[in-house]
């Protein structure tokens, strides 16, 4: 038997294995569908719009309640009344809204006759999202009530139109966002979020596929397809595996660059090395944990705790230098990871080969892993000599 | 004695309840995650989040005003708790390099023309470009700068009104018209760590309840026998007595998992307790039922030990987001905000967020304590509902075979009939 032979003989063992257990093309095909329709539609707004504000307007006033309105027109904020602020803490306390606004009695008064009254704001911070937009909204407001309040003063001491704006705002800020100019959180969180469920997906499905072939003992079938040829047993299951899990990522890939136009500076072709390669390096992990501890729910425990951390531990969202020492050369661990450069890399910045060539090389030294531990599967295949459940 | 329903019920449901803890005590697997994931997990979560806030981002300075003004703003920027500046620049082609090289995370640059417009009274503006890939860059530069350039604006027109001849207290009160205070009590650095830690700390409790219960009731299934099994004694009634009983494990198990995740670990890593002794447990006592009983309901499905990790994994990260503690409640999609109802961690990180982080009292959780109980109520029914289900099968087992065998012949024989007149016709 030829070294491709004994892999179609694999290849068509294992079909005829999804075709028998629905588990896997359903742990495969369904879970990324799902993952993908939810981080998309979820997160579809880009950006929250109308989160609850509280206002106590002690005042009462034509100024507060203007204050009141420009508040609620903004895009992100919603203004709700209370009438005190017990009970406004109370909600925000519980959640139910994201801060607190608080406008002091005679504030108009006090606004005429230039005695600086001052407004009191309460953010709830546990709600992160909510609570960081709600006090931006809060101080852009309160700056442009204080900049309207100037307005008035110049345009009264006969300041000319042309020079008001130069007055009120002698120094501003122009701001590019780059990789995202449009501050979607949707594209931020599910283009790191998708891929980082295909690494947990993969890692998972390929250690149940090796897994179970010990647990019912059938890898001695197994290894009789091949005549004996671990290498053949194993590359032929990781042959159908990379594929599959291939298509299913540049789907994703396709759905997220094509058509939901989330920014990309560089090919669509980049991304689509970067996901084959994160394919290839989680199928060596997955190899290398079940090689390790060839008993099948040990492996599926350790995969899963592996992989669920690793959505932390890639660094996109609590960057890795923010972590402690300790653990920064732990994300090193991680295919993700280095999918995560190379997105920064091709999606952010548009480089060039020579910037992101190195994480290929990373993602490709991944493939050598299984090679460590192969001898002992075959071992483990051959005389199931381990615990099976 | 006499033997009153009660006390048989009783009898039933201790019998019950030690039962399952001899099988889960024996069973190595289950264990091991109810002991390395329930305890590990939060410790490595915090030790993952520890610091939670971004300091010192590194920045590039392009600085083509050359002045006075641009030079101090540069300073005051480098001496901001967000912003470092790294590495100052002849042009941008370096800059951007730099940025490429990833050894900044974003370049502020100031234009030529900046301290002119400044000095002739019109806008002057500088750019920044920060790089998007952590949203935690942009924050730091945004913010770093926008106080800056607030400080400035202050300065500059405190001294444009003092060269108009007020003094120092008028020109305050001409330029701050408004001020204002602002608050953040139980997050003052809007750290990373003190949101989500808050949140994971419950789903952690209802994740490994939900894997481990699956694994028992999947290695039943495996080994023929059934997880919901009524008792030969009991002539078919006591569906409660199951439930109960055996939820009473798990409740035990993870009460104690559940002091230790949510009592134990914050004080552990120095994390904000506000809350009350008193009305954490109370929160911890209504979710771990509600949990066991969510668990029970949705382990029903699972077919073998193992498929629990891979049918529903994926779902502990969608858990997070569902709990509304990133993405704020009032913008889910209608869909999603359903969705999140089926689970107990949505009401139960919100209450804990609450309770123990924000320092509220059970009166302000109660909305969502409502919620937990009455979700408690329907997965105990479904829960019921599913034993008395996987009973009736398991007792109807040869007769349904009967009648499953019955309609395979019908329809074979049917099959054949056709097949017969096809022939003939031919």
């Amino acid at each position: 038997m030829t070294f491709s032979e004994k892999i179609w003989n694999v290849v068509r063992r294992e079909v005829r294995i999804w075709v028998r257990r629905p588990i896997y093309i359903v742990g495969s095909v369904f879970v990324m569908a799902f993952c993908t329709f939810f981080y998309l539609s979820f997160l579809k707004d880009g950006v929250p719009s109308d989160v609850l504000i509280a206002v106590v307007d002690l005042d009462g006033s034509s100024t507060s309640r203007e204050f009141c309105r420009q508040l609620d027109a903004t895009q992100l904020g919603k203004v709700v009344h209370y009438d005190d602020f017990a009970s406004a803490r109370f909600d925000m306390q519980g959640g139910r809204v994201t801060s607190v606004c608080v406008i002091p009695e005679g504030f108009n008064r006090d606004i005429q006759a230039q005695r600086q009254p001052t407004m009191s704001f309460y953010i709830n911070g546990l709600y992160f999202l909510g609570g960081s937009l709600a006090w931006k909204d809060l101080l852009t407001m309160v700056n442009l009530t204080a900049g309207a309040v100037q307005r008035e003063v110049l345009r009264m001491q006969g300041v000319p139109e042309s020079t008001i704006m130069g007055q009120l705002r002698p120094v501003d800020i122009d701001i590019h966002q780059i990789g995202n100019p449009t501050m979607n959180y949707g594209a931020y969180l599910a283009n790191m979020m998708i891929p980082g469920m295909l690494q947990m997906v993969v890692i998972i499905l390929l250690i149940y596929s090796l897994g179970t072939e010990l647990k019912y003992g059938t890898s001695r079938h197994l290894l009789q397809t091949v005549d004996g040829d671990i290498y053949a047993a194993v590359s032929g299951k990781v042959a159908l595996y990379t594929l599959l899990f291939t298509l299913i990522g540049w789907s994703i890939e396709v759905i997220l660059y094509k058509w939901m136009h989330f920014p990309l500076a560089g090919r669509l072709g980049q991304m689509m090395l970067a996901c084959f390669l994160l394919v290839l390096a989680s199928e060596a992990v997955a190899v290398l944990i079940i090689g390790c501890v060839p008993v099948c729910r040990f492996a599926l425990s350790i995969g899963a705790l592996y992989s669920v951390l690793g959505l932390s531990l890639t660094g996109f969202t609590l960057p890795v230098e923010a972590m402690p020492a300790g653990l920064r050369g732990l994300t090193m661990m991680y295919p993700l990871r280095y999918y995560y450069e190379m997105y920064v890399q091709c999606g952010v910045f548009g480089s060039g080969f020579g910037q992101w060539y190195i994480y290929v090389v990373a993602l490709l030294l991944f493939c050598f892993l299984p090679f460590l531990v192969l001898r002992r599967l075959k071992h483990a295949y051959e005389y199931l000599d381990y615990e099976r459940n | 004695m006499k033997e009153t329903y009660a006390r048989k019920w009783l009898r039933d449901a201790l019998g019950i309840f030690n039962l399952e803890l001899g099988r889960l005590l024996r069973d190595g697997g289950v264990m091991i995650i109810f002991v390395v994931a329930g305890f590990l997990y939060p410790i490595l979560y915090n030790f993952v989040y520890k610091n939670g806030v971004l300091e010192d981002t590194p920045i590039a300075v392009v600085d083509d005003a050359d002045c006075s003004d641009s030079r101090r703003m540069i300073r005051e920027m480098d001496a901001t708790r967000e912003i470092d500046i790294a590495y100052r620049c002849t042009d941008m082609q370096q800059a951007r390099g730099l940025f490429q090289e990833r050894k900044v995370n974003g370049i502020i640059y100031f234009p030529e023309d900046f301290g002119e417009r400044l000095a002739g009274e019109q806008t002057a503006v500088f750019s920044i470009y920060a790089d998007m890939s952590s949203f935690l860059y942009y924050k730091n530069l945004l913010m770093g700068s926008e106080f800056v350039m607030l400080h400035e604006i202050n300065n500059i027109k405190v001294e444009r009104f003092r060269f108009d001849g007020l003094t120092d207290q008028q020109a305050d009160a001409s330029v701050n018209t408004v001020l204002y205070d602002d608050n953040n009590p139980w997050n003052r650095a809007f750290s990373y760590s003190i949101f989500l830690i808050s949140a994971i700390l419950m789903l952690i409790i209802q994740q490994v309840m939900f894997y481990g219960m699956s694994m028992s009731v999947g290695t039943m299934r495996e080994e023929n026998r059934s997880f919901a099994s009524l008792p030969d004694t009991l002539s078919g009634h006591g569906v409660g007595r199951v439930v109960l009983g055996r939820g009473a494990v798990y409740w035990l198990l993870f009460m104690i998992i559940g002091i230790y995740v949510g009592l134990i670990v914050p004080a552990m890593f120095g994390f904000p307790q506000r809350g009350s002794f008193r009305d954490i447990m109370v929160l911890l006592m209504i979710f771990v039922t509600v949990c066991v009983f969510f668990c029970m309901s949705w382990s029903t499905l699972v077919t073998r030990r193992e498929s629990a990790f891979i049918l529903f994994l994926f779902m502990s990260p969608v858990c997070i987001f569902l709990t509304g503690c990133s993405w704020p409640a009032t913008a889910f999609p209608a869909f999603w905000k359903w969705f999140s109802y089926l689970f107990p961690s949505t009401f139960g990180c919100q209450a804990f967020i609450n309770l123990n982080t924000a320092g509220a009292d059970l009166e302000i959780v109660a909305p969502q304590l409502r919620a937990l109980c009455i979700q408690g109520i329907v997965y105990f029914v479904v829960a019921c509902g599913a034993v008395y289900v996987e009973n009736f099968v398991i007792k109807r087992k040869d007769r349904i075979d009967e009648v499953r065998k019955g309609m395979e012949q019908r329809i074979e024989q049917r099959i054949e009939r056709r097949i017969g007149a096809g022939k003939t016709q031919i």
